[in-house]
């Protein structure tokens, strides 16, 4: 991927390397408020959202491990199997670096039909000059106009709406918001 | 109402900013992201100073205070 932009902030270091380990294991989008700021939104925040597709035990165990190895640490719990639980119960967990309390990533396994169509439609950007997989733009809109709808998501929506008004699809976006509504309202 | 307003004018200007100049936005981005994350670190360092400071920590951020 050819990069446009060099200058790397924290949550950029962090969030790639991040997402490299997870690469190597399985599919996975970074999704809400980092998208926006990856793509140039002024604002801060403490955690970074993933979604990542569900995979079995050893598979995550695998993956705890090696994200271990890299200095990263699961504030709690603190044990592959009991965070497994935590994720097949439809929880989160997250991840710092070792001896850092921030950011953090915020880790949750795709959990229904939009969580998978996320997955299967994520998209790199070169604007954000990241090597990661964020949602496809015009769901990352969707969940922000539709689901989340606080005065911050809508100014991220409007954020991202300017930056990629190419990429924008109305129809989509629309459809996706239907399937919001009947899938998580 | 109007501050709203405002403020949304302000987000659109500078995400057209962000459109029109792809290789000029990030340096103020980082730094401004970056500063956030220092002040963190600062203010860290002087509330563990601070009697009481450590307990405090570890109330906002759970055992991760050593």
């Amino acid at each position: 991927m050819d990069r446009l932009i060099d200058d790397r902030n924290i949550l950029d270091l962090f969030c790639e390397d991040f997402c490299n380990i997870i690469n190597k294991h399985c599919r996975y989008i970074v999704v809400s408020g980092f998208f926006a700021i990856a793509s140039g939104r002024t604002r801060g925040t403490e955690d970074i959202d993933l979604i990542m597709e569900k995979v079995s035990l050893d598979k995550f165990k695998e993956i705890f491990l090696d994200l271990t190895k890299n200095d990263f640490v699961c504030m709690h719990p603190n044990n592959p199997e009991e965070a497994y639980e935590y994720l097949t119960d439809k929880c989160s967990i997250r991840f710092t670096r070792k001896e850092k309390e921030l950011p953090e990533m915020e880790i949750k396994f795709a959990k229904d039909l939009l969580d998978e169509m996320q997955l299967n439609t994520r998209e790199k950007y070169e604007l954000t000059g990241l090597d990661v997989w964020f949602s496809n733009i015009n769901t990352g809109i969707a969940f922000k106009e539709e689901l989340l709808k606080s005065p911050k998501d809508l100014e991220d929506a409007k954020h991202l709406r300017v930056v990629y008004a190419e990429k924008i699809n109305e129809d989509e976006i629309k459809i996706i918001k239907q399937m919001i509504r009947k899938l998580r309202l | 109402m109007n501050e709203r307003k405002e403020h949304l004018y302000q987000v659109e200007r500078w995400a057209l900013f962000v459109r029109e100049h792809p290789t000029e936005w990030k340096k103020p981005h980082t730094e401004f992201i970056n500063a956030l994350f220092d002040k963190h670190e600062q203010f860290k360092e002087r509330l563990l100073k601070t009697p009481g400071g450590k307990e405090k920590w570890e109330k906002l951020y759970g055992h991760k205070s050593e």
